[in-house]
């Protein structure tokens, strides 16, 4: 059974994110999934043994704040050094319209592995776009409540009991999130090429042109913009 | 087994302070020196290193001039408590005679606990990196002694014992202090959060002593202990459950049209 669709150099490839994107994504990987199973180990309550597996409760604690500061940082490398790359991504996230309705709506079959006739899409697919909103928005409030748990005497005592919640809330979307993009992004049929998007960096042309036909016009098409 | 509690009558209080000094001398806690803040109160509120503190709280009276009122002030022992509640590990419980307790072994010091206690009264200690809070004496009172501020108190402010024959003795006192100067004098702690294990004779309403007059739980802690931690976690394995259909399914679909689809992609 193939896991993965395979690697292919002998056909024309375009390139789907940059360096800076895919150290922002992969960092975020890591950081993301050390703090989250360092943090459900006081969200689930009484899980000893995955405590145990980060070397006991407080340097579980330290390995969380450790990776939430890195988390933090990848956030500033990649504003800082691709903010135009953030700009384009908003701005496609914004553009979402009645190809990403159908697109969402019709989702659930091609999920299950139906044959499904999709609208043309831009950069993002629709559900990319809402992954691309509900994950970093709940990862910008992770951040944001997390620090002011951690030093909850700099802040009002109502925005730390606010933070609380916040944080389980967020962690608990971005985490179902996370879930579902994991496993669109790698072992789900349909999804081919957008493993290596993320991974090389670069996509067969020809997947891009069947699966994001309007981005891939606009980028490497007859209509690209010079 | 009945609740075992203290009692602390305002109008005896001189105001001495040495249930302060008893309480730091029996469970060994460094003096915490703070700045002369201009006043005569030691500390601005309780701290990691001092579980009860005297405040004086001065009120200006155009007729009487400034009058203090004291107030004894440490942990409540709620019948409920809201740091049990939220604590993640499980380091607060409570004793079966009515004191709430925490257990510095399985404290983390993430200090959930001291946002939600409606009196503020779990506090940061950073040489520790732990929570700390008074303990009524717990180690005393099982061996059969009175918890340190109440045997050490000069004046009788300072009273242990029975919950039930305590309430009863300061319905007395307060009717005498309403009939003799005090109009206002009121128990605190016999209703507030549905008893507290904790009982004051006050010489006025509780505000006049900062003291919550309805104390309440703060409403985000219910929603997050109560509504966001047993339900909304659900999503998780609904996703993962969700995924792990997905891969069967797909591949079952796809070994189904095999015969006109070749390759890995579409």
């Amino acid at each position: 059974m193939q896991l993965l669709t395979e690697y292919r150099e002998d056909v024309e490839r375009v390139e789907r994110f940059n360096f800076v994107s895919r150290l922002t994504h992969w960092g975020h990987t890591v950081t993301f999934l050390l703090c989250l199973l360092t943090g459900l180990i006081l969200f689930l309550d009484g899980v000893d043994w995955l405590a145990a597996i980060f070397g006991g409760y407080n340097s579980a604690g330290l390995i969380h704040r450790i990776s939430a500061v890195f988390m933090t940082l990848f956030i500033i490398i990649f504003i800082i050094f691709d903010f135009k790359g953030i700009k384009a991504w908003i701005k496609d996230i914004l553009s979402f319209g009645k190809n990403d309705i159908i697109f969402i709506l019709k989702f659930p079959l091609e999920f299950l592995g139906f044959e499904v006739k999709m609208p043309p899409q831009t950069r993002f697919n629709g559900g990319e776009k809402g992954n691309s909103i509900l994950t970093p928005t709940c990862v910008i409030l992770l951040v944001l409540s997390g620090y002011i748990m951690w030093f909850p005497a700099a802040f009002p005592p109502g925005l730390v009991r606010v933070a609380y919640p916040v944080h389980d809330i967020a962690m608990i979307l971005s985490t179902f999130m996370v879930c579902m993009h994991g496993y669109l992004g790698s072992f789900h049929p349909g999804s081919g090429e957008s493993f290596w998007g993320m991974w090389k960096g670069t996509v067969r042309a020809d997947w891009a042109k069947h699966h994001h036909p309007i981005w891939y016009e606009e980028t490497y098409g007859e209509k690209k913009a010079e | 087994m009945a609740n075992l509690t203290n009692l602390y009558d305002v109008s005896k209080c001189t105001a001495c302070r040495a249930c302060q000094v008893a309480c730091k001398n029996w469970n060994q806690l460094p003096a915490a020196i703070e700045p002369f803040k201009g006043n005569y109160q030691t500390h601005e509120d309780t701290n990691g290193d001092t579980y009860t503190i005297v405040r004086f709280i001065e009120h200006e009276d155009p007729v009487g001039g400034v009058t203090w009122n004291f107030l004894k002030y440490q942990c409540m022992h709620c019948s409920d408590p809201a740091c049990m509640k939220v604590c993640p590990r499980g380091a607060y419980s409570k004793t079966e005679w009515g004191a709430t307790i925490h257990d510095p072994d399985k404290c983390i010091g993430c200090q959930y606990c001291t946002y939600a206690c409606p009196f503020g009264i779990p506090k940061y200690r950073e040489r520790e990196d732990k929570v700390a809070k008074c303990t009524l004496c717990a180690d005393r009172v099982e061996e059969g002694m009175q918890p340190a501020c109440a045997a050490t108190c000069p004046t009788g402010a300072l009273k242990f014992g029975d919950r039930y024959e305590l309430l009863q003795y300061a319905e007395e006192r307060v009717n005498f202090l309403r009939a003799n100067g005090y109009p206002n004098a009121t128990i605190y702690g016999k209703l507030e959060l549905g008893g507290l294990n904790k009982i004051y004779i006050l010489t006025d309403t509780p505000d006049k002593f900062g003291l919550p007059v309805d104390p309440k739980i703060p409403g985000q802690i219910p929603f997050w202990q109560d509504i966001v931690q047993p339900y909304f976690g659900w999503l998780i394995p609904l996703a993962l459950a969700g995924s792990a259909v997905s891969f069967v399914t797909t591949r079952l679909l796809a070994n189904k049209h095999k015969e006109n689809k070749k390759g890995g992609h579409e």
